[in-house]
């Protein structure tokens, strides 16, 4: 886009065009890593703080478990594939499902492993995230990924 | 920055304004910027349940640590209490499984942690112990409740 030059006489001066290019690269680099970190998540759950945990692997084939919780009741929820469940013998059915349409993606990631991403809410109780993770052993998984966020 | 259009000028000019587009390309700039420190990334924390592998060898068995999560919140490791219910850093629980850690590394034995919390126990409690695991490096985690009403 900008061309080139400078003064006629030798003199160094202020050039708008290479300043222009570097000005957009700047836009293009913050537009991409703002955009393209964007959280995606059940905004019914508030997710946990773990600043030292590892940056999500979005490449492999998985099935995500959102654990809702209802302050009020003090019960949990299962949430997949924005079907809700409250049982956990209809959630394993469901994992099951999610896994034979995933299993067939499996082939093109890096990781071969099917897992199941848990996305419980912060004020859930263990009980629920551990009956989540018992549907998910029940339908075959055994790699397990619990989800959380960098900073609140 | 920018120079302002004079209507009182005599040779209006209605081309292409350069000083404008760099003032709003410098203004989207800051608001990326901006957005860019206060991002929120989603993370995980890996775990892998027990599972029944064949193998041809001999299986070694490997001292496992208990890690205990009470429902107020107080971590035990192998039953010794580990800083305060009200602490989310978890120092001196980080410090000692670094340890346990490099020690196992040196023994080239494999350092086996299993997280039990009890049923009423938050999950965000649940999460800084599994949160300072990654940090001491310790790969083989297991969650568990104990004793879960049916």
């Amino acid at each position: 886009m900008a061309g080139g030059g400078g003064g006629s006489d030798g003199e160094p001066e202020f050039q708008i065009a290479p300043m222009i290019d570097v000005l957009l690269v700047l836009l293009i680099f913050f537009m991409s890593i703002t955009t393209a970190q964007v959280l995606k998540v059940d905004k019914s759950i508030t997710l946990p703080l773990a600043p030292d945990a590892i940056k999500k692997d979005t490449q492999r084939a998985e099935v995500i478990v959102n654990v809702r919780w209802d302050a009020a009741t003090k019960k949990g929820s299962y949430v997949v594939d924005d079907k809700t469940y409250l049982e956990t013998g209809e959630l394993t059915k469901a994992i099951v499902a999610a896994k034979k349409v995933g299993e067939t993606r499996v082939t093109k990631s890096a990781n071969p492993t099917f897992r199941a991403v848990i996305r419980g809410d912060r004020e859930a109780t263990a009980t629920y995230i551990n009956r989540a993770m018992n549907a998910a052993a029940e339908a075959g998984i055994s790699d397990i990924s619990f989800s959380a966020v960098n900073k609140d | 920055m920018a120079r302002r259009f004079d209507p009182s000028g005599e040779s209006v000019h209605l081309g292409f304004q350069i000083a404008p587009m760099i003032d709003v390309v410098f203004v989207i700039m800051l608001f990326f910027m901006v957005m860019a420190g206060s991002v929120r990334v989603e993370k995980e924390l890996n775990s892998q349940l027990p599972g029944n592998a064949e193998t041809s060898g001999a299986t070694d068995f490997v001292d496992e640590q208990i890690i205990n999560i009470t429902e107020a919140g107080e971590v035990q490791l192998n039953e010794e209490p580990m800083d305060t219910p009200t602490s989310r850093e978890l120092t001196q629980l980080k410090a000692t499984l670094t340890r346990l850690k490099k020690a196992g590394d040196e023994a080239k034995t494999p350092t086996l942690v299993t997280v039990v919390s009890e049923p009423n126990a938050k999950y965000s409690r649940t999460v800084d112990v599994l949160d300072a695991l990654a940090v001491a490096g310790v790969t083989n985690v297991t969650f568990t409740v104990s004793d879960e009403e049916p």
